[in-house]
């Protein structure tokens, strides 16, 4: 061996041993420190599990709660999309799948709690899997349809539909999501078929609006912030919302209780859950920091600006209302036929 | 849409790529791919399913940025150990050895390296052209895909993927049943109901893709390497990287041939950079007055694979962005990374994501130029790492995998499963069952299976409607005329392979 070569074997010994020694201590604090949870929490980045696909509702709602939380606490939450089943999916591996230590939260939501229960003879998860921590915000539910469709407002639309049932083609997020009660709901009030409509099964809003505004569907039912992107494009429009007052984000859309259709309750919510037998001072934790965040101005303007309504509830209260909830949607799944 | 507001919108990711969060992730990417790629027998394949995880934890267009770096750098270093070693690290390198180890051989290792990164930079300032010009045509018809259209695409992509992948049809078709069949598991895509779990509750999860992806190409890759018993020579002196004028000239005009053949090849769906590095080769050969330099060492014949290789892998995001067929192995993965951010690919990703993907089409851009800055004064180094013995490679890159594996969902069975795939993968590449296709059916499977149902429900139960929809028998139709044509370009590819094998160039 020459000199040079000797100087170049020696440095790149040098270069090994850094990336070496780079490795191991990568592999180190990845074993983490286990069993201190109750200490400080968290002690380690936390995984925020949404159910369904980016850009929708419930995962705009989590990134912001995320970006705040993480900001709030100095350790990372991260946003984990894992779509499908109707949000069973994701919901499913944050409450039985991961550890009930705290580190895996559920965005969860009205899709795939009080409605899967309803929704499912068996279903994947239920209440009593998990504990409702708070609840962070709600959205009006919004009827849309292509921007070029024939029906001036709810009122000709609903009569379209009483008259040809069969006719219609409505988008959802799982056979017992969000839309399918909403959807329900509304027949039942006007008194058309809804066995006869036809659903088709979508991954979120950003699969299933497209699908309306490409007119491959006749009616998208979703929260009015899932709709604003293609409603500002041109490509649909909103014929009516529910609930008893107007969207603050869409004054001009009558409700369809203004056009004489009464009793639309159906609304959409979101918040953050953790797996059955999380210690209860993890749960207050996220309490506690939920309430402060509901005040932070930074985290409001987030909210207005996707289109949803602050809509803070403790965790006994946010229990309670999905108890409630669950005993409604049952008996409405039931009558409809939505119950598999 | 139009070419105006599509370069604004360039110009709006560029804004973005060019921060320097984004910056970072990009050279990162572009690094650690480089890393990766010189290792021998590690291609871009298992470069990004190693790395998938690492970048999971990012937010989507940082992970996405950091993966395209990636599949660029790796795509380097596997040139680099094609020139100077002779060992290319995908199909798509082994043209580059022809001319670029003979080149090396005597010693003129240093340009062949530098003319490989121009032509590589070329090919992607060309591809991103490209990209400007074409993707609005593709983004402007993605309301006009409904579901009929979306089950005629994903039939589409799996004719293709399972004739492309080389060998008999039949375990093509074999492995991507098999691969379907993995992705049954777990709860229905339209159900929402647990499937084939037989009681056990980590099966109602499913299969995780990046285990699956883990284990068939990076510890198979192991594996496949301690049984060769691997090692790595290096030549003498490669001298400067920095081509000469005279290298220059000749090798601009194969560049620019190489680079137009590799984009407009590249836009078809299915045709991987394999195919068009060999074509470009050949095409350069015999449009060469001195076809008998070819072989021994002539620097056109690194330029022109180079550029068309590269050119290929950009033009191959349109097709994945847009339609979500990707064309080859390393972008299939790069399919389940977007898949991971909850992106699905397809005609409305343009539509409802153009930050995002402008942004990562602007990154593909920097991460070349990034590729250019960074690695040609660092080559040596790279070269040293060559060097490190497999005994020592070989469990660090297993440990990559096993934390990959786990930090998927924290759990021990993915680690299980991440290693039982690579030793059916090891079996599998024994006996030449090719494991694309049972990735791709894995991960384009269940959307197939959701098409199916929409326009089921679409069509009141009536399927037909799949062969009434102008634009839907179209793609069908296009999918029957582009297998025969892929048929056809991959047995002549095949043919090449062969000859080149018979010359004594290791291919995989």
């Amino acid at each position: 061996m020459s000199r040079r070569e000797e100087e170049s074997l020696k440095r790149y010994k040098q270069w090994a041993a850094v990336i070496l020694s780079l490795l191991l201590a990568a592999a180190v604090s990845a074993c983490g420190n286990q069993g201190t949870a109750e200490l400080a929490y968290p002690s380690k980045q936390v995984e925020y599990i949404v159910p369904y696909s980016a850009g929708g509702g419930v995962d705009l709602v989590a990134r912001a709660a995320a970006d705040y939380l993480s900001k709030e606490w100095g350790q990372p939450i991260v946003v984990v999309n894992k779509a499908g089943g109707g949000g069973a999916v994701g919901a499913e591996y944050a409450l039985k799948q991961a550890k009930n230590d705290g580190y895996t939260a559920l965005a969860v939501n009205v899709s795939n709690t009080t409605m899967l229960a309803a929704g499912m003879k068996a279903p994947p998860i239920t209440s009593e899997d998990q504990v409702y921590a708070a609840r962070i915000g709600k959205g009006t539910l919004a009827f849309a349809v292509k921007a070029d469709a024939p029906w001036k407002d709810f009122a000709e639309f609903s009569a379209w539909v009483r008259a040809n049932p069969e006719q219609l083609t409505w988008t959802s997020v799982g056979p017992a999501g969000f839309s399918a009660f909403g959807v329900a709901e509304w027949l039942d009030v006007i008194g058309a078929d809804f066995a006869k409509t036809r659903m088709i099964v979508t991954k979120g809003a950003s699969d299933s609006v497209p699908k309306v505004a490409g007119g491959h569907a006749i009616l998208a039912v979703h929260t009015v912030g899932e709709i604003m992107p293609m409603l500002k494009a041109g490509k649909v429009k909103i014929l009516a919302v529910s609930g008893d007052t107007r969207s603050p984000f869409l004054p001009d859309v009558p409700t369809a209780e203004e056009q004489g259709i009464q009793g639309l309750s159906v609304f959409w919510w979101t918040g953050v859950s953790f797996a059955k037998g999380t210690p209860a001072s993890i749960i207050r934790k996220w309490e506690e920091a939920i309430a402060k965040m509901e005040k932070d101005p930074a985290f409001l303007q987030k909210l207005s600006e996707i289109h949803v309504e602050p809509a803070y509830a403790v965790s006994e209260a946010f229990t309670k209302e999905t108890q409630a909830e669950t005993t409604y949607y049952l008996e409405l799944a039931t009558k409809k036929g939505i119950r598999k | 849409m139009l070419i105006i507001e599509t370069f604004q919108l360039l110009l709006a990711g560029f804004a973005s790529a060019l921060t320097p969060e984004h910056l970072l992730m990009a050279a990162l990417g572009a690094l650690i791919g480089t890393f990766v790629g010189v290792l021998p027998g590690l291609g871009p394949t298992s470069a990004i399913a190693i790395l998938l995880p690492v970048t999971a934890v990012l937010e989507p267009t940082q992970g996405m940025i950091m993966l395209a770096g990636i599949y660029y750098g790796a795509m380097y270093g596997g040139s680099t150990t094609a020139i100077l070693l002779n060992i290319p690290g995908e199909l798509s390198s082994v043209p580059t050895c022809l001319d670029g180890y003979p080149l090396a051989k005597k010693g003129r290792g240093g340009p062949a390296l530098g003319i490989s990164a121009l032509a590589s930079f070329g090919a992607g300032v060309l591809g991103v052209i490209g990209l400007v010009f074409f993707a609005p045509i593709l983004a402007d018809q993605a309301l006009k895909f409904g579901p009929p259209e979306y089950f005629a695409l994903m039939i589409l992509a799996l004719t293709l993927m399972v004739s492309l992948s080389g060998g008999s049809l039949v375990k093509s078709f074999l492995m991507g049943a098999f691969g379907y069949t993995l992705a049954l598991v777990g709860l229905g895509p339209s159900s929402g109901m647990p499937r084939f779990d037989y009681g056990v509750p980590a099966l109602v999860g499913g299969f995780d893709m990046i285990s699956i992806i883990i284990g068939l190409f990076a510890i198979t890759e192991v594996l496949k390497g301690i049984d060769e018993k691997r090692t790595a020579t290096l030549l003498g002196k490669p001298g400067s990287v920095y081509p000469k004028k005279e290298d220059l000239r000749v090798s601009a005009g194969p560049m620019l041939r190489g680079g137009i053949i590799g984009f407009f090849l590249g836009l078809l769906p299915g045709c991987s950079a394999a195919i068009t590095s060999f074509l470009a080769y050949d095409m350069e050969k015999k449009l060469s007055k001195h076809p008998e330099k070819f072989g021994q060492g002539a620097i056109e014949g690194v330029a022109a694979p180079e550029a068309a290789n590269n050119a290929t892998s950009s033009a191959g995001f349109i097709p994945l962005f847009s339609l979500g067929i990707p064309s080859s192995p390393p972008l299939a993965i790069l399919l389940a990374g977007l898949m991971i951010y909850g992106l699905t690919p397809g005609p409305v990703l343009f539509e409802q994501n153009a930050s995002f993907v402008w942004t990562v089409i602007a990154s593909m851009f920097v991460g070349n130029a990034m590729l250019l800055v960074l690695n040609l004064p660092m080559v040596w180094v790279w070269v040293k790492l060559t060097r490190v013995p497999y005994g020592i490679m070989a469990p660090i890159i297993l440990m990559f995998c096993t934390i990959g594996a786990y930090s998927v969902r924290n759990s021990m069975f993915d680690v299980w499963v991440a290693f039982l795939f690579g030793g059916l993968g090891y079996v599998f590449s024994k006996y030449k069952w090719p494991v694309v296709p049972l990735v791709l059916c894995f991960i384009l499977g269940p959307l197939l299976e959701e098409s199916f149902i929409q326009t089921m429900a679409m069509g009141a139960g009536d399927f037909s409607i799949v062969l009434f929809r102008p634009l839907s028998l179209t793609i069908l139709l296009a999918a029957g005329a582009l297998l025969i044509i892929s048929l056809v370009l991959n047995r002549r590819t095949q043919q090449r392979l062969k000859e080149e094998r018979d010359r004594g160039v290791d291919v995989a």
